[in-house]
């Protein structure tokens, strides 16, 4: 016969620590949501395409080349509509005036996917770059955005 | 379509395993009545992605690059601390039932079912918004030109559906082995898991610049192990391993990985000397960051 003292339980502590982790995490996925949150610029409306708004440019990458619709936008929110039209999975990335700084980043565009990258950028200097086969320094070029009153 | 197959292979791999361990685990058990709340965590976290996604996708406002890093990079520290709760929680249970009285068991059990559902919901809804954003593009894609353009989102389709069939299987092949055994290899197995997963959440915050540090590389093997490559796919869709890691991931994954396989171990030789004594409280481990 198996004689065994009340000992402590092993689920004893985890409804609580589960439900204040729940509603932490809950307060975790609400905050930056709704903190970080943007208009979207898309060019998918027939309105507004990428000529008409200096905000909305696009990115065209292959396994070779990165081209940009601009190299230059007005600050404020810009959405980079990044457009894989070669065989390996690319990646977009916006850093800062030193090439190391990422600014923001779009990953897993896959071949024929085109994915955006919006983020509020301020006046400076920054340098793009498409990471085709996600590895290395990338196809980069300089960028430059203007002041225009907005941040 | 490859390129893209290798994708929703990566994303959805480690949920896979993760789930799987934890269904088979519970069947093996024979605590099969927890399972729903394993689905309704798997079924909550894959709702609020796609609804989160298409929100974003075609609603009238995006997310910034900072928000999604900063929700990546959170839940996935926070998931390392529900698996690691898992992998004890699991050792415990296993102790128990050698040795103690059933109804005590499922009392147990049943107390733990909501951080169940929530180890569950995390491990999908981690990388969740992220899969489901790639998956809404392909879907944009596919809905522009009609023949030539729904390449993407099928290749993606097939690797999250190659991801839950390998999980399928790990759970089938999890069923044959004996129970002892089989909490001894998944634990460890749980926690090298758990350990990448930190060091992921350590790179998403350190690319939003809420960790510094993230050009100080410790190592760079993409030359050896190119992250497009199939078995670039599985190192990084397991274990979360990138060929270019930074200094700060790896003493992360270090800091996590030495200590806990070391605590799970020695309790699991504790188990074994002295089935009857009570094992440390790991509530403390699970609250680690």
């Amino acid at each position: 016969m198996i004689m065994s003292r009340p000992s402590r339980q092993a689920g004893e502590f985890a409804v609580p620590v589960g439900t204040l982790i729940l509603a932490s995490t809950c307060a975790v996925i609400a905050m930056p949501l709704l903190a970080g949150c943007t208009d979207n610029t898309t060019t998918d409306s027939p309105a507004a395409t990428a000529s008409t708004d200096p905000r909305a440019l696009t990115v065209q990458a292959t396994d070779s080349e990165c081209k940009l619709s601009a190299t230059s936008a007005p600050s404020g929110t810009l959405t980079f509509a990044v457009t894989n039209g070669g065989q390996k999975v690319t990646e977009f990335y916006l850093y800062g005036e030193d090439g190391k700084r990422i600014i923001g980043e779009v990953e897993n565009v896959g071949p024929g996917i085109t994915r955006e990258l919006v983020l509020k950028v301020e006046p400076g200097s920054y340098i793009t770059a498409c990471k085709p086969g996600m590895a290395g320094d990338g196809l980069r070029a300089p960028f430059s955005v203007s002041d225009s009153g907005e941040e | 379509m490859l390129a893209n197959f290798l994708i929703g292979l990566r994303e959805g791999l480690e949920a896979a395993l993760i789930v799987s361990i934890l269904i088979a685990y519970l069947v093996k058990s024979d605590r099969r009545h927890l399972l729903p709340q394993i689905w309704l965590g798997v079924g909550i976290a894959v709702a609020i992605s796609l609804a989160f996604g298409a929100a974003l996708t075609f609603g009238p406002r995006g997310l910034t690059f900072e928000a999604q890093e900063l929700i990546g990079g959170l839940l996935s520290i926070i998931a390392v601390g529900f698996v690691t709760w898992m992998i004890f929680w699991m050792a415990r249970a296993a102790r128990s039932l050698s040795g103690e009285l059933r109804s005590r068991i499922d009392k147990a059990a049943d107390a733990s079912r909501w951080s169940l559902a929530i180890v569950a919901m995390l491990a999908v809804g981690r990388e969740g918004l992220e899969t489901a954003l790639f998956l809404w593009a392909a879907t944009q894609t596919a809905a522009r030109n009609t023949a030539t353009t729904t390449g993407p989102l099928l290749g993606a389709a097939l690797g999250l559906l190659v991801a839950v069939v390998l999980g399928y299987l790990i759970y089938r092949g999890a069923l044959k082995i004996n129970l002892s055994r089989f909490f001894t290899w998944t634990g460890a197995f749980l926690i090298v898991i758990a350990a990448g997963v930190l060091a992921y959440g350590v790179h998403d915050l350190q690319e939003a610049r809420f960790l510094p540090g993230l050009n100080n590389l410790a190592f760079d093997v993409s030359a050896a192990i190119p992250p497009t490559s199939w078995y670039g796919t599985l190192l990084k869709g397991v274990f979360n391993f990138s060929p270019a890691t930074t200094v700060l991931e790896a003493a992360a994954w270090l800091l996590y990985f030495v200590p806990t396989l070391s605590i799970f171990l020695y309790q699991k030789r504790q188990r074994t000397q002295a089935p009857s004594r009570p094992a440390p409280e790991p509530v403390g481990a699970s609250g680690r960051k």
